[in-house]
């Protein structure tokens, strides 16, 4: 009978020294037949950009603020609690029309909380209760029939979430859920073709609606989930970390995205990337343990934040 | 030989021995297919394609073969079971119909709408009923519905009506459908909760961000991208409906009849009796050669229909894959 440990003891053994006298393989010497490729030292303008920290890239890269509108929503004293956890402590923001407002800050910070409370997800989660009062064009959202207040106050979420059907499925399932007839193929086809424009896609896709959602890259995903929402025209889209499974190139995409549709929406971002809130936001809220800590204009809130913990979280200190 | 089997198994030999298992399962069932054709061929050999059809009274011929001694003539091999045939395919359609709208219906309820407290207790029950012997729905069904349904829901009228074609008791097609229906609905809302339950959670969220309502996002997205799984509780309780014997052999009045549906709603008190059921009654007979291949060659019938409805599965699921998300 063979111990399992002693077998597995002797072939180890048998791995650490050479078997059968064999000698290891002669050490090689490398010999440079020409000198090697040396990167060049960073030239004094890179220099001078990285000195000054990421953000004056990015500020390269942002286009000019949008134009505030008139307030669409507003958070008056708002709380959620999840059973006893105090998930978001008395927030009182306001969401314009013609901005992006981008929320910030650490992991379980509440901020997604805060962000799916505008839209009534939360009330999905049995544990959750809520306090304060939140507005939609001066009316109490709760005295707005839920389905009502989801169509005009959409949402994007972390991970895409296409449905598993076609692309035009998908873009006209709003479409199609609002009336209480089913409207026909050539009616929506339209409002389709202006919601993928609108997010940036149609080009891609246009060859073959019929084409599966599921296959889309990620990117694609994300940008039909965008136009998905779109389709239902609402005035307030809210996007929870859009970017954060996407690859750089998809980001910006979206963010240019972003940028161009708050000529006609209030949209709120929650991002964990502070470029891309430096990027995109017109106003920044900073959040740290479910507290308001900071709200304010981008510039001012990065360049001359008020609060310290706003600018140790900015400066990097903790995240 | 026992040394060499404790020490770490490579992925080489658990493939080889775990494939010999799966092949051999594999083996058996054609073997017995095998066995059970080459038993049932003198019963389709005597008879032909009128095996399946409807020709003199099925219990008289099943009658006749018991008393056909060892050597039975070709006479004796007479039968037509278009009866039988006709009882199982009504019997599983109308069970499978039945307990597919509960059964689906249920299991919406337990997914999206249940509090949590009655979730808890509920899903357990369903889990528990679904391995409920077969015998003790049967026991039920002709100790206590048989009865009632005899003695107060058929009315005079009802069994006058059909007097001298076919006695009305309270045992038949209803009460046998009935009981089949609530013996196969635990399995397929156990199977159907499962599938709804598989699905992320990320699509009913992003359909309820769109302003639809729970019960429109569950029809639309939840249900839709389930169908598989839904498919398979039904086939799978659809196979347990098709091969019952025992239980529909006790509800079913076990008499060779087709129903008329021109009867009206007598057709559902009318006394039926299944392939299944007819394999177990009359297995004591199985002496009879003739019997015997008779009784084979019902097997054979079911055992081919069970295949075909795994076939009818996999037909249906097909168009399904296509936006799922196996590509």
């Amino acid at each position: 009978m063979i111990d399992p440990h002693e077998s597995t003891a002797r072939q180890q053994h048998v791995t650490s020294e050479p078997a059968n006298g064999v000698m290891p393989p002669p050490v090689r010497r490398i010999t440079l037949d020409r000198q090697p490729t040396v990167a060049l030292p960073p030239s004094q303008d890179a220099v001078a950009i990285a000195n000054a920290g990421d953000r004056s890239l990015a500020a390269a890269a942002r286009p000019a603020r949008g134009i505030a509108g008139p307030e669409r929503m507003t958070i008056d004293g708002l709380s959620v609690y999840y059973g006893d956890n105090h998930a978001v402590k008395n927030v009182s923001l306001p969401i314009r029309q013609g901005e992006v407002l981008a929320l910030i800050g650490p992991s379980g910070c509440g901020k997604t909380t805060l962000l799916r409370t505008l839209n009534r997800l939360t009330e999905l989660t049995g544990s959750a209760r809520r306090e304060g009062l939140i507005t939609l064009d001066g009316e109490d959202i709760d005295s707005l029939e839920v389905t009502e207040h989801r169509r005009r106050v959409s949402m994007v979420f972390q991970q895409p979430n296409p449905f598993p059907m076609s692309v035009f499925d998908n873009v006209a399932y709003a479409l199609r859920e609002q009336g209480s007839k089913r409207p026909k193929k050539k009616v929506l086809e339209p409002y389709v073709v202006d919601a993928l424009q609108r997010a940036g896609l149609y080009d891609e896709v246009s060859s073959n609606l019929d084409h599966p959602a599921l296959r889309l890259s990620g990117g694609q995903q994300q940008r039909l989930c965008i136009a998905r929402a779109l389709a239902a025209r609402p005035e307030v889209l809210l996007m929870d970390e859009p970017c954060s499974a996407l690859d750089p190139k998809s980001t910006n995409v979206i963010e240019e995205l972003i940028v161009e549709l708050r000529k006609e929406l209030a949209i709120v971002i929650v991002t964990h990337n502070l470029q891309q809130a430096y990027r995109v936001g017109d106003h920044v809220a900073f959040m740290y343990l479910g507290d308001l800590v900071e709200y304010g204009p981008t510039d001012q809130v990065f360049d001359n934040p008020q609060a310290a913990r706003t600018r140790d979280y900015i400066g990097g200190a903790f995240g | 030989m026992l040394d060499r089997l404790r020490e770490p198994w490579t992925d080489r030999r658990a493939g080889l021995l775990l494939g010999a298992l799966a092949c051999s399962v594999l083996a058996v069932i054609v073997f017995m297919l095998v066995f059970i054709a080459i038993k049932a061929w003198p019963s389709f050999a005597h008879n032909g394609l009128s095996w399946f059809s409807s020709k003199g009274v099925v219990d008289q011929q099943l009658d006749a073969m018991v008393n056909s001694g060892p050597n039975p003539t070709s006479a004796d091999y007479q039968l037509g079971a278009w009866p039988l045939i006709y009882a199982t395919l009504l019997t599983t359609f109308f069970a499978t119909v039945f307990g597919l709208i509960f059964s689906l219906l249920s299991a919406i309820f337990i997914v999206e709408f249940a509090p949590e407290p009655i979730r808890r207790v509920i899903v357990p029950v369903v889990r528990l009923l679904a391995a409920v012997p077969s015998v003790i729905y049967g026991l039920i069904g002709i100790l206590v519905l048989a009865p009632f349904i005899g003695n107060s829901v058929i009315s005079a009228d009802q069994k006058t009506s059909v007097q001298f074609v076919i006695p009305l008791s309270g045992t038949g097609l209803g009460v046998a459908i009935a009981v089949l229906t609530v013996m196969i609905t635990p399995i397929m809302i156990a199977i159907t909760v499962d599938g709804l339950h598989s699905i992320p959670r990320a699509w009913k969220e992003g359909a309820l961000a769109l302003g639809v309502n729970r019960w429109r996002a569950m029809w639309t997205v939840t249900v839709r991208a389930a169908r598989p799984a839904i498919i398979a509780g039904a086939v799978l309780a659809t196979a347990r409906a098709l091969g019952e014997a025992i239980m529909i052999s006790m509800v079913a009045g076990s008499k060779g009849f087709a129903p008329n549906p021109l009867d009206g709603f007598t057709f559902f008190f009318e006394p039926i009796r299944t392939l299944a059921a007819t394999v177990v009654e009359d297995a004591e007979s199985i002496n009879a050669p003739a019997m015997q291949a008779s009784l084979y060659a019902m097997a054979l019938v079911l055992l081919v229909g069970a295949f075909f409805l795994s076939l009818g599965s996999w037909i249906a699921k097909q168009p399904l894959k296509k936006y799922g998300t196996r590509s």
